[in-house]
């Protein structure tokens, strides 16, 4: 066999492997498009698109699921809410973890290898196991029933901290620090133009973790919301989903929603994502 | 792509990855829209949740014509099972108040009877049912969910008798006689010809029973009919008792070898929706609540159904079960003082003992109401559409009488697993050794219903309030 008979099969190979893959991947995406755009009667007649004989019956399908969701339903208005919620988390939450991060860093005090060492700790912490009393300190502090009582505990995660005190301790050396200050430039001016600059992959990648955390919170939105007209997607999509009986097309058509604006986030982002994601895998 | 971005971020900070750029800018306007639209709304002086939106649409005229007429108003939130249930628990374990009146389901209740009874985050109600004579008032077994050691802590909402409902255009056009029916045995004898192989492919075209050994909900309908099941009256497990010993048994062999006759379908599913509407089985387990289901669910069944009460264990026996449940309970947080508690409980009462409640209960949701005094109403012997006609209301009040009791241990979940882990090993048992003779079926149930019993004990042995520990 050539070569070039052995590299074509391989490239055959490699891409007949990724097509199946890329099939199994789309194939519930397509099903899930298909399903919004039905009724609950529609739904159980068709797997995919409704066939009337060989030809596909479009006037079968209908926009209703869309329409009841915006107009019934008011998800414009969680929409907004999870929107509101995760950026605003993501943002602070970043800037948050990053001053975090250099603290544990790059200044000396006394304690440090405590505050470290809690960090590191809170990391091992499961989050449903601080259900009952993150709930009980919310209700302490006013703070039930209010965007206030998911962002707060949301700012400075174990996490983020600690991925930004090694992102700077790898990848800001103290020679660039103590010039910047022998230049004259304060604390907060040497981390926002000296620190920051360095960990940029940092700042998208956290960013991006953020803000599809809290996009996709469920739990903790159920627990310390209680008005509807605060509900973020995630909690509003779940209540489509009765006790007793469903409406499949409606749900569909709140899954797409709820997706759609993530996905879009991480097309834009997916360059800050990925280079924040293997900075430091290779030695330079 | 690249180059727009590079040029985007061309008049960003350095710092500043472009798509960090767009959330910030996201912040601040969905920051600046939800400003713009808060209008702060002053809720009622009491909240009442519940988890069902039948419920809720139910309630909602209820509550708005209650507000109206002078007495504490009452706001109505409609949370999905899962949230109220984590809020409730957060908030009895966190002893903080959540709601004024919360409407709960069974499974979700029975979990706040793990500690002292004195610590049950709902207020007893023991006294208020008996000086009212509510306790005569509403059927027996109704308050079985809602009582531990002794104390009734939910006023109850329904009785939900269990029937079978089958595919009366089948079973009619095949000829069979449903009247001649009055076991399990005589079902399958009677049925068996809808279990031809038309198409010829070597199975049978439909199976007689909606049945799967991974259904706790069937499990528990069967063992609860046959006087069996997972605790005693004193809330002792008795997982591996001879009834639930040779229940299992039996059930093997419908679920598996030459004599099956259960296949799943299972409900509140699309899969199992499409299934039940080919017709892949012919009968389901249907409490009270399942026909208004089907309605919206499967409504092309509708006129194709019929209801007939649960062919019993034996000649003689009960020829109903039980599914399900609700209760309306006050939480402790919402009783400061002793004008609190009135005002809840003329509430509750409202909403579930008054003769209109019972009619929205049965027109809206086909639910049967627990308060006996209301069983001879006439709405009840209406004909039933969806059930080709027949009275679906009288039927179900006749079984409601004979409804077992459901016990409400904290660890009656964590025992109806584990008795269907048991059921799950016997059936496949009998599908690799081929043995489906009842006295070996019996033999290894007791064995595997040893195993979950032992389980169970264990589990419960670390409650010092439940096993007899605490002093």
């Amino acid at each position: 066999m050539s070569i070039r008979v052995a590299r074509f099969l391989g490239w055959l190979w490699t891409r007949s492997v990724l097509l199946i893959a890329c099939i199994v991947t789309v194939i519930p995406f397509l099903w899930l498009i298909a399903s919004s755009f039905k009724s609950n009667e529609e739904f159980f007649r068709s797997t995919f698109l409704p066939m009337d004989g060989r030809r596909i019956a479009w006037e079968r399908l209908t926009t209703e699921p869309f329409r009841r969701l915006f107009n019934e339903l008011d998800f414009t208005n969680s929409l907004v809410n999870s929107i509101f919620l995760s950026s605003v988390t993501g943002v602070v939450a970043t800037l948050c973890c990053a001053m975090g991060g250099y603290a544990l860093a790059k200044f000396r005090f006394k304690g440090r290898g405590l505050c470290t060492a809690l960090v590191l700790a809170a990391v091992l912490i499961p989050a449903p196991l601080i259900i009952a009393p993150t709930y009980q300190l919310l209700f302490r502090l006013d703070l039930l029933d209010s965007f206030a009582g998911l962002i707060l505990p949301a700012l400075a995660p174990a996490f983020g901290v600690f991925l930004f005190r090694q992102a700077i301790v790898s990848g800001v050396p103290n020679d660039l620090l103590e010039a910047a200050r022998i230049d004259g430039a304060g604390e907060w001016r040497t981390f926002v133009t000296v620190v920051l600059p360095l960990v940029r992959p940092m700042i998208g990648t956290f960013l991006m973790i953020t803000f599809l955390g809290m996009w996709n919170n469920f739990i903790a939105p159920q627990v310390v919301l209680q008005d509807p007209a605060k509900f973020p997607l995630s909690v509003a999509v779940a209540e489509l989903r009765r006790g007793y009986y469903n409406d499949y097309g409606l749900q569909m058509a709140g899954t797409i929603i709820s997706i759609l604006p993530v996905m879009i986030l991480f097309l834009v982002m997916q360059k800050d994502f990925v280079s924040g994601l293997t900075s430091g895998a290779v030695k330079a | 792509m690249e180059e727009q971005q590079d040029r985007i971020a061309g008049f960003l900070p350095e710092w500043l990855p472009p798509g960090a750029a767009i959330v910030t800018a996201l912040a601040i306007g969905s920051t600046v829209m939800l400003l713009a639209g808060a209008a702060r709304q002053t809720p009622n002086e009491k909240t009442m949740w519940t988890f069902a939106r039948p419920h809720y649409l139910m309630y909602e005229p209820r509550i708005a014509a209650w507000n109206k007429s002078g007495r504490t108003p009452f706001d109505l939130r409609l949370l999905s099972l899962p949230a109220m249930e984590r809020r409730m628990m957060a908030s009895f374990l966190g002893d903080v108040p959540s709601a004024d009146v919360l409407e709960v389901e069974r499974r979700g209740v029975s979990r706040t009877f793990g500690g002292p009874v004195e610590s049950v985050g709902f207020y007893d109600l023991t006294d208020k049912l008996k000086e009212e004579g509510l306790l005569e008032a509403i059927n027996a077994p109704s308050f079985s969910p809602w009582t531990t050691r002794g104390h009734i802590f939910g006023l109850p909402h329904d009785v939900h008798p269990v029937m079978l409902g089958y595919r009366a255009d089948l079973v009619e056009a095949a000829g069979i006689d449903v009247s001649k029916i009055e076991t399990w045995e005589d079902f399958f004898r009677e049925m068996k010809p809808l279990m031809a192989d038309n198409d010829k492919d070597g199975k049978p075209d439909r199976f007689l029973l909606n049945m799967w050994e991974t259904n706790q909900d069937h499990l528990e309908v069967l063992l609860l009919q046959a006087g069996g099941g997972f605790f005693d009256e004193q809330e002792r497990p008795t997982l591996d008792s001879a009834i639930n010993v040779r229940v299992l048994a039996t059930i093997t062999t419908w679920l598996a070898g030459p004599a099956r006759v259960a296949a799943d379908a299972p409900n509140f599913t699309a899969a199992g929706n499409k299934l039940k509407a080919d017709g892949y089985v012919v009968s389901s387990f249907f409490p009270d609540w399942m026909g208004d289901i089907w309605k919206h669910e499967i409504p092309s069944l509708g006129g194709k159904m019929k209801l007939m009460p649960l062919p019993a264990w034996e000649k003689g026996g009960r020829r109903t079960s039980v599914w399900g449940g609700t209760m309306l309970g006050i939480p402790k947080t919402a009783v400061r003082t002793p004008k609190d508690f009135d005002v809840l409980w003329e509430f509750c009462k409202e909403l579930y003992i008054s003769d209109q409640f019972m009619r929205d209960l049965y027109r809206e949701g086909g639910i049967v109401t627990p308060v006996k005094k209301y069983w001879s109403d006439p709405i009840f012997d209406e004909p039933n559409a969806f059930f080709s006609g027949q009275p679906a209301g009288r039927l179900y009040i006749n079984l409601a009488p004979l409804v077992p009791n459901r016990n409400s241990s904290p660890y009656n979940t964590f025992a109806m697993y584990r008795t269907v882990d048991a059921l799950v090993k016997l059936a496949e048992e009998a599908r690799a050794t081929g043995k489906y003779d009842m006295p070996t079926l019996e033999s290894r149930a007791k064995v595997y219903l040893g195993e979950a019993q032992r389980q169970v004990e264990n589990v419960l042995k670390r409650n010092v309030f439940l096993s007899g520990g605490a002093s």
